[in-house]
């Protein structure tokens, strides 16, 4: 009897302090910005590995109690980040995101979608220690972004079929190559291990065959939709391939299996190489790793300048951003050779920068350098060197030829008029 | 209290006495307030962008730039894309071997549907595959068709033979694909025979057994028109999940080989996520959506007779 009273006015006042909350929502949300000091530093991820993923989670921790910045992280996942990012971009850009560097940024830049930070990188004297790869941030002169890492490709094989099949000697030409594979083919095995569901390891073979063949600037042009995928210069590159999958080079049902489904081949022998980039590392138990080693692509014409696959990864800030003072420090407080060594290990990825510390000697890397320091040029790997549309037709075309060689001429076609009608050429 | 009671009693009353406005109007307002926040959800998540879809079919967009207008553009292209073909042919593979499912699962609710010892666990044997997650199905069917490693691969072996690669073969990927999506479809079609089952008439079934039905016969023309609105459930879903498919495709295949296996919904999806026409792809979804309307409104003439008749 007596609590009634008490509940109606409880509830009465329950209802008051409800209304003053909406309100005080309301009026704080407006105001927000005013507070400078309660500003959060938003920044987008799209981080596949569990390393990089703990590193960011604790660089950001640290960033928090150096600055007294809060830092919010969006960790999305790696394929649905590159629908998203469009979005995001244009309708709620975060103060910093991660990107990939070249012609997949330049899309960005070109739309004015992401903002100008060459003066951070005059004063930082980034330049310097970045050195080359400044290019691949760089649009008509100014930087709009860091790499952090880079991957590189080459040919994962096995030392005891190399021991076997080719008296230990790691083939360097095409043709020793081929000789090297032939010998594994008396014996059942297949050289190649390849997992064409995905379709972009076929792309790994089609630039290869075409940096070695038509060089480096013939397959940027070709990238860039300026030249013909019925060009006659193609015709080498479907020819030598054609003569690996006539010879029954790569694994059968390749189109079965993901490219991680396809590393078994070469775990348990049954295949003897896999063309691949350095992270193929992470699949190969730690124990059974001494049986593999690194080739590069061999040379096939000597007139040829050697040019390598290497996809640089990048972190921007958008032009949206609502914090940019804040994204430069945290650019700047991320960017530094200690934090950087951290970064780039997990993936065993090569630093960006040439003042990185390393922290321990690892011989893949090794490899990766000696590579790249033979290289004369770089190409990104084709689905970030060309239009996405172009990249994921052209790559549905190479499985299709990988499994069904007689369908080049088809495939061939479909793939030129596809670069027409998306690069408005004929 | 009782004072309380009273007093406000009396005021209520009071109230009432002016509200007559309420009273005449309240046939039509109180059925449309209690309608109105499904309607306005549904005109918002459903009916409006349906519509931009539409319009969006009638621009060529990439999600960022400026929607330049081409008209029935990306239509006349649809109709010349092989891929677009591929996928239409594989929908209708979808569709015809999906009606396996509301057969099977009747016959199978039939067949658990026995008083035997024991019955309980194959009935819930045949439930599980309704309980997995259809990305745990594909996955589970993927290594079942590996051709090299899975168990197909080692039946063959077992033979003498070599396996089929199932997904690598274009004829048979659509087959291999509609198999796997079959399991949890016959499962779901069982239970909804087997909930119509146990609402069998007694009566109904006495009759006939009076009247010497039993068998083939005392199925056919006693149970199975008692199971009309459960195998009109069934065909319902089994018809839109077929149409709908594009779970198991993008786990086990992701469209290939080279789009062999891809239908309506996963050509769509592949457009708008991997090439950036959002246009296109909304010109796939406009198709799809006429496929669909077409059974939808055979469904919807069903149901409104239905209630007409049930009125009467």
């Amino acid at each position: 009897m007596s609590d009634v009273p008490f509940r109606a006015t409880s509830r009465r006042t329950l209802l008051k302090s409800l209304m003053a909350g909406v309100g005080a929502v309301a009026i704080g949300g407006g105001m927000g910005p005013a507070f400078a000091e309660d500003r959060t530093l938003v920044i987008n991820t799209n981080i596949g590995g569990e390393g990089q993923r703990k590193l960011m989670a604790q660089f950001i921790d640290e960033f928090t109690k150096e600055t007294g910045i809060k830092v919010q992280q969006n960790a999305m996942d790696h394929e649905g980040y590159k629908t998203a990012i469009r979005n995001f971009l244009v309708a709620n850009p975060p103060d910093v995101c991660l990107w990939f560097s070249g012609d997949r940024m330049r899309a960005f830049v070109n739309r004015g979608l992401f903002d100008d930070i060459s003066d951070l990188w005059a004063k930082e004297g980034w330049a310097d220690k970045v050195g080359a790869l400044t290019t691949t941030v760089t649009v008509d002169g100014k930087q709009y972004g860091v790499p952090t890492g880079a991957s590189f490709w080459g040919i994962w094989a096995r030392k005891d079929y190399l021991e076997k099949y080719a008296g230990g000697k790691e083939p360097q030409t095409w043709d020793e190559l081929v000789a090297f594979g032939d010998k594994m083919v008396a014996d059942g095995i297949s050289p190649f291990a390849i997992g064409t569901k995905d379709l972009w390891p076929t792309a790994a073979w089609f630039d290869y065959l075409n940096l070695r063949i038509n060089g480096y600037d013939f397959h940027m042009q070709l990238m860039a939709g300026d030249a013909s995928y019925e060009d006659p210069k193609l015709d080498a590159v479907f020819d030598k391939w054609q003569e690996l999958i006539d010879k029954k080079f790569f694994i059968p049902n390749h189109t079965s299996y993901d490219w991680q489904g396809a590393v078994p081949f070469l775990l348990q022998g049954k295949a003897g190489m896999y063309l691949m980039g350095q992270f193929l590392t992470r699949n190969i138990p730690a124990g059974d790793l001494d049986n593999y080693t690194y080739l590069q692509f061999p040379v096939i014409d000597a007139a040829v300048p050697v040019a390598e696959e290497f996809p640089v990864d990048s972190m921007h800030i958008p032009s949206g951003a609502k914090n940019k003072d804040l994204a430069r420090q945290f650019l700047t407080f991320f960017y530094q050779p200690e934090r950087l060594a951290l970064w780039v290990e997990p993936e065993g990825n090569i630093p960006t920068r040439s003042d990185v510390p390393a922290l321990k000697k690892d011989w893949l890397l090794e490899k990766g350098q000696a590579i790249l320091k033979s290289a004369k040029s770089a190409s990104q790997y084709y689905d970030r060197d060309t239009d996405p549309d172009m990249a994921q037709i052209g790559m549905n075309g190479f499985q299709q030829f990988m499994a069904d060689p007689s369908s080049r001429k088809q495939v061939q076609a479909r793939l030129e008029q596809t670069r027409q009608r998306i690069f408005k050429k004929d | 209290m009782a004072d309380v009671l009273r007093a406000s009693g009396g005021r209520r009353e009071e109230l009432r006495a002016p509200s007559s406005a309420w009273r005449r109007h309240r046939e039509w307002i109180t059925p449309t307030l209690l309608l109105a926040p499904g309607l306005i959800l549904f005109l918002l998540i459903i009916v409006i962008p349906t519509l931009q879809s539409f319009r969006l079919s009638l621009y060529d967009w990439d999600g960022l730039g400026p929607q330049t207008w081409v008209g029935l553009g990306n239509y006349r292209e649809l109709i010349s894309d092989p891929q677009f073909i591929t996928s239409l042919r594989n929908n209708v593979i979808w569709l015809v071997l999906f009606m396996i499912a509301p057969v099977g699962g009747l016959v199978l609710a039939l067949l658990v549907n026995q008083r035997i010892r024991g019955i309980r666990l194959a009935k819930s044997l045949f439930f599980m595959p309704l309980v997995l997650a259809p990305v745990t199905v594909g996955v589970v069917y993927t290594w079942f068709y590996d051709p090299t490693f899975g168990m197909t691969a080692l039946i063959f072996q077992a033979f003498g033979a070599t396996a089929p690669a199932i997904l690598s073969d274009p004829q048979l990927v659509t087959f291999g694909i509609v198999a796997a999506a079959l399991w949890p479809q016959i499962a779901f079609c069982m239970v909804l025979f087997l909930a119509g089952l146990n609402n069998l008439d007694e009566d109904v079934l006495g009759a006939g057994r009076v009247d010497g039905a039993r068998g083939f016969l005392m199925f056919w023309h006693v149970v199975l028109p008692q199971l009309r609105a459960a195998s009109f459930i069934a065909l319902t879903v089994t018809v839109i999940g077929a149409l709908r498919s594009f779970d198991l495709i993008a786990i086990m295949t992701q469209g290939g080989p080279y789009g062999s296996s891809s239908v309506l919904a996963y050509q769509m999806y592949e457009q708008a996520i991997f090439s950036y026409r959002m246009g296109y792809a909304a010109a796939i979804a406009t198709v799809l959506f006429a496929v669909m309307a077409v059974f939808i409104t055979w469904y919807l003439m069903r149901v409104v007779r239905a209630e007409r008749s049930r009125d009467r």
